[in-house]
């Protein structure tokens, strides 16, 4: 689907084209750009739906699991009940604000859709928005990514653009059918802000100013990411100040983004004063100072002399400059403004996270990206990137300046964190969209006046280009062809249709890749696996949603579960049950505590466990089926938090085997053999024998026979275990069941000694029994 | 509904005083023969009875007892002849409590004669009747239950003789009371036969032994049934089912369960049965669709589901979920003119000897449908209407709701349900829609065609104006490149063919064709947009030229073709000629491309 249409499409274009000719064009070229853009929205969508047709309509993951319990919550009470809520049910014993918390633009997405629909009496669940929101907002991407393309370059390079935003696997990767997260409605905002960021700088109106702000306010409420516009946007307006290009168009656009987008963005609970309060703020302030001197100096520069001015506008800029450092220094230093955050800090230094921070480096997608993962999520965009990055250097005017600084910041911070691909991904679209279109543009013109074939750049001036060719080129043939060829500038028929023809290869590559990407990589729920037998039937690996269902119907209603943080979410979502810590990881001690009474042994942990008033202990164990991202492959990471909190109880290198190296066979050290995540992954399974060719108690997840084949329980017992063995939970006994007897509460009998109250009316003062009578002694006689 | 019932009940009491007495004394059963059925979870007693007329007086009824002790869990009664076919048999059968006993008084179909005797089948279920015992077993233990009941037939009449006979699961017993003469043989106990018990005799027996049978029991039905007049029923249940035995005491282990095939009273998967038609089937709960399921044609035509919950259910355990089908609607509903019938199950057939606890039918009925009648098998409660609103609709759907009690599977049984409901009505939702469209696409069109700027942009207007014209013009300039072209093929024509006559009236046809086209210019082209104009005038001028080559041309090629000058001569001046148009072709095409 994703194949057909992108690379269908200079083919219907071209076709299309010679007959607007004859007939009228704009109408003709705009049902054009409708028609393509309508089937990148479409095909955008399609290729996000292969979980759904998969497996079913079904929220994927970890962080999709809590919006969507958000998102249900907002739309069962109200959403003042919503900004309001407390959830008891995370973070016991402490909870959390939610509406205090997260960032509730997708909730309020989600929940106007879902309002909206069933005030026209449509049932549909808001399950299935949640699912379908991402692959909707998607299609929305697309046609801002074709708006500030065209506004930057051309609407041919915007179609391309539109297309390649729509299925590029890097964008897919959060935005399939079921992702639903804040990201994917995020980047629809973050494009849409900056496609009329451009426009206001490019018309200096207000109005366009005005919707720069409501579009940000918009970003704001959906993602964190919002401090990329907020820095991004005053550095342009920076550089542009510095390339000398100052206008009253710029000091319009950014003075009104400015003091709107600043107001509306502390509309947001979770975000309050953080934008006059945070470093990563402070850039926007001190723009917006520098611009209104710089505005000044000009109004000045128009009263005096031009010998004044140069050194009145030096001064001017330099104590400007060093008046907003020296405010915002002292600032952070008097605690007004708050330093850098630790995640902040993380993109500049990557080793940062790894010394001060386990828990943000323990996730994965904080990882440093690879080059492979570059290739992997833009393909042939990658290389086409710096292309079009040069045309546009080549090339430059006030909006173009922003799109490459967005490139090159971008570039610099997919580098750091696999995440932040995300942020690139679309100027990859934009830039490699105009480096295609000039190519094409160059090709396929040239092409035309040479043979009758259509023409397939979208721009007006060769629309009509070889009017009178056809009066010539009788004549042409007869007589003058090989002194014409001779002349055309080098380029042969059969170079530039071979040239057209590569590139259209590399187009069709690309969907392919993405197409393929999309299905392989980005498209499994992660809650439900699929496993292909040798026949090629499918057998779907259920296990997650079991066990988290058996919670939901058989343990009592407030019970409260302790496991990893990355399972929180699922456990409230699937579950409906309390959870000690989850993925929203607010409270790094919290987390620490239950990393300590993973890594404890049995008592110790029990200890904990009672403290936290823990009735089940849930623990991932992939040993049977081979699932490699269980608690075994993840425990050291619970030691490495542990023991950044209670480095006196737990060491990591006391799980290391002798040869220092973390092992689960017969070599670990005994600490590890007997730590509480071991005993309950192992639990039994030594009796277990999966097959003829290895020993019983084999893990097929670390290839290696467990070291403890014997494992009792004392403080817990296994309460449940999942069909494939992936989801085990124990439940923790209380105090009478294994060291003294319950005694009902009618049966207890308290011995009440009678107590008789010394005190008469005659003693009523207090009198010290047995006083102490004191004896005069004789002073010894002088001798 | 409520009143009309209760009127009944005074009725029936009213004529239940003033036979009860008259009869006990004349009737006496001759015979009895009673078969506990305990195979499964419910309790199925049968009593084949042979009555007998003692009296003076003909007889028209007699009443039957139910113990106390199992009043609470009396599920279903039916009485019919022993001898008569299924459903010809059927005795009238009315209940009431008197005395604190549970008493159906069963009407026969013809008044006993003094002397006749008539023998009568008596069938009746009792649910949750089976106590586990122990109440906790582990999940290697096997599950044992206990019957209590009585050893004679509990009965206002006098019995002659009777035998009871209990069919258990297993031949594995614990205990059983033991009253002469009693024997057990494999998994069969028989009581009796007992000779001449007097009324309302009553021994206590209480057996105690293995029964594995799945104890499943749903606690909670909602039974939705949507129809629509565009052909199709659709059927969702919402089940809370739990498993009634004994409870699991200590841990589930599934090491034990998977290798082991421990937990023989815990329930793996079990089977509905769904009516013939059903198709698109789903099983979910609130977290997705359920993956372990099976959905087979039996070979009777029934479509059976094979259920598997996400986890075994064992003692204690409980699960929610949702089946849900479409039925096409010709084997449901009937009609003449605009007078409906539906008729269906009240409720369906979820597991066997299955047991309903509290079933809520809600029958939503499409929108304008009138006169709701609903006549039901059994009694059950009838709550008050509602409306339901989904796609499309504007005043609601009437829903007919229907709570009971519980229910096993000889409840399975149809509903009629009358209504009116006129078939224009279903015209209303598609109208909606084109309508809805249709004032979407008139915004826009309103949209797009009329200027709703509060500013006139004098600037962009003019341009659009000039736009046209050039349009215009390019037009006319290449209507006119198609005739010099048709010419110029003429002229290389005139080389080969050598036809001077030929030529000079094809010649002459475009050219008239060529006078023919006028271009016309607005007026005021030259004040409004002068450089449009310039350049108007500047192509006119090349025209003129290129044109002038053209005659230039043919004339050269006439002499040639006239001999009036030679070959090199000619060749000579046309390249010439042709230097000049190349020059001309090009700014021409330069001039209308950026006009």
């Amino acid at each position: 689907m994703a194949a057909t249409s992108v690379t269908a499409k200079p083919a219907s274009k071209s076709k299309t084209k010679s007959k607007a000719t004859l007939l009228n064009a704009l109408g003709y070229k705009s049902l054009l750009t409708f028609t393509i853009l309508a089937l990148a929205c479409i095909a955008g969508f399609a290729s996000r739906l292969f979980a759904v047709i998969r497996f079913e309509s079904i929220i994927h993951e970890f962080d999709p699991w809590f919006n969507y319990r958000a998102t249900a919550y907002m739309v069962q009470h109200n959403f003042y009940n919503f900004l309001n809520w407390f959830d008891d049910r995370a973070w016991y014993p402490l909870g959390r604000i939610v509406g205090g918390t997260v960032y509730p633009g997708l909730m309020i997405t989600s929940g106007s859709i879902h309002y909206i629909l069933h005030a026209l009496n449509i049932p549909v669940h808001i399950r299935d928005i949640c699912v379908f929101l991402a692959p909707v907002f998607s299609g929305l991407t697309a046609l801002a990514t074709y708006f500030l393309t065209k506004e930057l370059w051309s609407s041919g390079a915007g179609l391309l653009a539109a297309c390649f935003i729509a299925i590029v696997p890097g964008y897919i990767s959060r935005s399939v059918a079921g992702s639903y997260d804040n990201e994917g409605i995020a980047i629809f905002a973050l494009m849409f802000t900056y496609y009329l960021w451009v426009k206001s700088v490019k018309t200096g109106s207000v109005f366009w100013a005005t919707l720069t702000a409501l579009s940000y306010f918009y970003m704001v409420s959906a993602w964190g990411g919002y401090v990329f516009i907020i820095n991004l946007i005053p550095l342009h307006v920076f550089v542009l100040l510095l390339m000398g290009r100052f206008s009253n168009r710029i000091y319009t656009a950014y003075t009104t983004f400015f003091i709107l987008g600043l107001v509306l963005s502390m509309q947001i609970p979770f975000v309050g004063f953080q934008p006059v309060r945070t470093s990563e703020h402070m850039a926007s302030l001190g723009v917006f100072a520098l611009l209104n001197a710089v505005a000044i100096l000009r109004y000045l520069q128009s009263k005096l002399s031009s010998s004044e001015i140069k050194y009145v506008f030096t001064i001017g800029v330099l104590i400007a400059g060093a008046a907003v450092f020296c405010v915002v220094v002292l600032l952070t230093y008097a605690g007004v403004i708050a330093p850098w955050s630790g995640r902040f800090y993380s993109l500049w230094d990557t080793g940062y996270a790894k010394i001060h921070i386990p828990i943000i480096a323990s996730v994965s997608e904080h990882q440093p990206t690879t080059w492979f993962s570059f290739f992997f999520d833009l393909h042939i965009l990658v290389i086409t990137f710096p292309v079009g990055l040069w045309y546009t250097i080549k090339n430059i005017n006030d909006e173009r300046v922003f799109i490459v600084l967005y490139a090159v910041s971008a570039v610099y911070f997919a580098g750091v964190m696999v995440r932040l691909m995300l942020t690139l991904t679309p100027v990859v679209c934009v830039l490699s969209a105009v480096a295609f279109s000039r190519l094409l543009e160059f090709y396929l013109k040239e092409e035309e006046s040479a043979s009758k074939g259509g023409d397939s750049s979208d721009n007006d001036e060769n629309d009509e280009k070889g009017l009178y060719d056809k009066a010539g080129k009788l004549k042409k043939m007869k007589h003058e062809q090989q002194k014409d060829s001779g002349a055309d500038q080098g380029l042969g028929i059969n170079v530039r249709s071979f040239v057209v023809v590569a590139v259209m290869m590399m187009l069709m590559m690309f969907a392919v890749h993405c197409t393929w990407v999309t299905s392989n990589a980005y498209s499994s729920p992660s809650i439900v696996l699929a496993s292909y037998g040798q026949d090629g039937s499918r057998q779907i690996i259920d296990d997650f949603r079991e066990a988290y269902y058996w919670l939901w119907q058989n343990t009592h209603d407030d019970s409260r579960i302790m496991s990893w943080w990355d399972y929180g979410y699922q456990i409230a979502g699937m579950g409906n049950r309390t959870t000690l810590v989850d993925n929203n990881t607010w409270n790094n001690s919290h987390i620490a505590l239950v990393g300590k009474a993973m890594s404890s042994n049995e008592s110790e942990a029990y200890k904990i466990m009672t403290n936290l008033d823990v009735d089940y202990v849930l623990v991932i164990f992939g040993g049977v089926i081979g699932y490699s991202g269980d608690d075994i492959n993840k425990f050291l990471w619970m030691v490495r938090i542990a023991e950044g909190e209670h480095p006196k109880d737990i060491q990591e290198s006391n799980y290391f085997s002798e040869r220092g190296e973390f092992r689960v066979d017969s070599e670990a050290s005994q600490t590890m053999l007997n730590c509480l995540m071991y005993k309950l992954s192992y639990y039994r399974f030594g009796d277990m024998k999966l097959d003829f060719r290895n020993p019983a108690g084999f893990d097929r997840t670390r290839n290696a026979v467990i070291g403890q084949r014997s494992i009792d329980l004392t403080y817990l017992e296994e309460a449940y275990t999942s069909e494939h063995w992936l989801v085990r939970i124990y439940r923790v006994k209380k105090p009478h069941e294994f060291n003294r007897p319950k005694i009902d509460k009618a049966e207890r009998r308290f011995i009440n000694k009678s107590f008789v109250s010394k005190k008469t009316a005659k003693k009523k003062k207090g009198s010290i029994k047995n006083r102490p009578v004191v004896i005069r002694g004789q002073r010894p006689s002088d001798q | 509904m409520g009143l009309r019932l209760k009127i009944y009940l005074v009725c029936l009491f009213l004529t239940l005083t003033s036979f009860c007495n008259a009869t006990s004394e004349d009737v006496l059963i001759k015979s009895a023969e009673r078969t506990i059925d305990v195979t499964s979870q419910l309790v199925k007693i049968t009593h084949r009875l042979t009555l007998s007329n003692t009296g003076k007086s003909s007889v028209n009824s007699f009443n039957f007892h139910i113990e106390s002790r199992a009043q609470q869990k009396l599920s279903y009664f039916k009485a019919q002849l022993a001898d008569g076919k299924d459903s010809s048999g059927v005795l009238k059968a009315v209940s009431s409590t008197v005395k604190g006993v549970l008493t159906y008084k069963v009407t026969l179909s013809s008044s006993l004669e003094p002397g006749q005797t008539v023998k009568v089948l008596v069938g009746t279920v009792f649910t949750h009747n089976l106590v586990p015992h122990p109440a906790e077993i582990t999940q290697k233990e096997k599950q044992l239950v206990q019957y209590r009941g009585s050893a004679y037939i509990f009965s206002p009449y006098k019995i002659a003789s009777q035998t009871t006979k209990v069919l258990l699961s297993s031949s594995s017993v614990e205990s059983y009371t033991k009253v002469k003469p009693s024997s057990q043989s494999d998994s069969t106990i028989t009581y009796g036969p007992y000779e001449n018990i007097a009324p309302l005799t009553e021994v206590d027996i209480v057996i105690h032994f293995e029964n594995n049978a799945p104890f499943l029991s749903v606690a909670n039905l909602l039974r939705h049934i949507e129809v629509s007049h565009w052909g199709n029923i659709a059927v969702e249940e919402t089940l809370d089912v739990y498993h009634g035995g004994a409870k699991l005491k200590g841990s589930f282990s599934r090491f034990e369960y998977q290798r082991e095939h421990s937990g023989v009273s815990s329930i793996k998967s079990f089977k509905t049965v769904l009516p013939e038609l059903a198709a698109d089937v789903y099983y979910r709960d609130e977290i997705g669709n359920i993956s372990t399921s099976n959905l087979r044609q039996e070979d009777d035509g029934d479509v059976s589901l094979e259920l598997r919950p996400r986890f075994p259910l064992f003692g204690g355990w409980k699960t929610h979920y949702v089946v849900g089908y479409n039925l096409p609607s010709f084997s449901n509903l009937f009609n003449s003119g605009d007078e409906f019938v539906l008729q269906m199950d009240l409720i369906s057939h979820i597991f066997d000897h299955m047991v309903i606890d509290d079933a809520l039918v809600r029958i939503i009925l499409p929108e304008g449908a009138s006169n709701i009648e609903i006549e039901t098998p059994y009694a059950v409660t009838r709550l008050p209407d509602t409306l339901h609103f989904t796609y499309l609709d504007v005043k609601g759907r009437p829903v007919v709701e229907i709570a009971a009690k519980n229910l096993v599977e000889n409840h399975i049984q149809p509903f009629k349900l009358r209504y009116t409901f006129s078939r224009i009505v279903m015209l209303q939702e598609p109208l909606l829609c084109v309508f809805a469209f249709f004032l979407l696409f008139l915004t826009f069109i309103i949209y797009a065609r009329l200027d709703f700027s509060i500013t006139k942009d004098e600037a962009c207007d003019n341009r659009q104006r000039a736009a046209g014209i050039a349009e215009n013009i390019r037009n006319h300039y290449l209507k006119r490149s198609t005739l010099f072209q048709a010419f110029e093929t003429h002229v290389v024509k005139l080389k080969s063919s050598r036809d001077i006559n030929a030529f000079q009236a094809s010649a002459k046809n475009i050219t008239s064709d060529l006078r023919a086209q006028t271009l016309d210019l607005p007026a005021n082209l030259k004040s409004e947009h002068p450089q449009l104009n310039d350049r108007v005038t500047e192509i006119q001028k090349q025209d003129k030229a290129y044109r002038d080559f053209q005659s230039t041309h043919a004339q050269l090629v006439e002499r040639l073709v006239g001999g009036k000058i030679n070959k090199p001569q000619f060749v000579d001046a046309e390249a010439i000629l042709i230097k000049k148009r190349d020059e001309l072709v090009e700014k021409l095409n330069h001039l209308i491309n950026t006009l």
